[in-house]
């Protein structure tokens, strides 16, 4: 199991289902019952999660993101790990050595 | 057309 703070682009991730998604004001909000905490992922993040309704390598989510964004590869690379870390901790992700 | 980048956020409110 791959925990927080060891993501790599090499390794695979996938949303974990079972959550309340909604789209508001542009911003991706999302109800953890499990959880008992409500997330708000925003514009970018939002994009992020619709990425990863199925299993996509890390490296394969940044290269898709910087066709739809201006941003240079070293910051989209720091920035989507950052962000995923941030998702794994609050178990909304899972995260696999990749295929 | 490519949009502007901002950097990913994540926002947590502990509905309990």
């Amino acid at each position: 199991m791959i925990k927080s703070g060891n993501i790599s682009l090499g390794h695979s991730v996938k949303q974990i289902k079972g959550n309340i998604v909604s789209n508001m004001g542009g911003e991706k909000v999302m109800l953890s019952v499990k959880n008992g905490k409500y997330y708000n992922l925003g514009e970018i993040g939002g994009e992020i999660w619709d990425l990863i309704e199925e299993e996509i390598s890390v490296n394969q989510l940044v290269a898709k993101l910087m066709s739809n964004f201006v941003v240079t590869k070293t910051e989209c690379e720091k920035e989507v790990i950052t962000f995923l870390e941030l998702l794994l901790d609050e178990s909304l992700i899972e995260i696999k050595d990749s295929l | 057309m490519k949009k502007e980048w901002k950097k990913p956020e994540l926002q947590v409110l502990d509905v309990r």
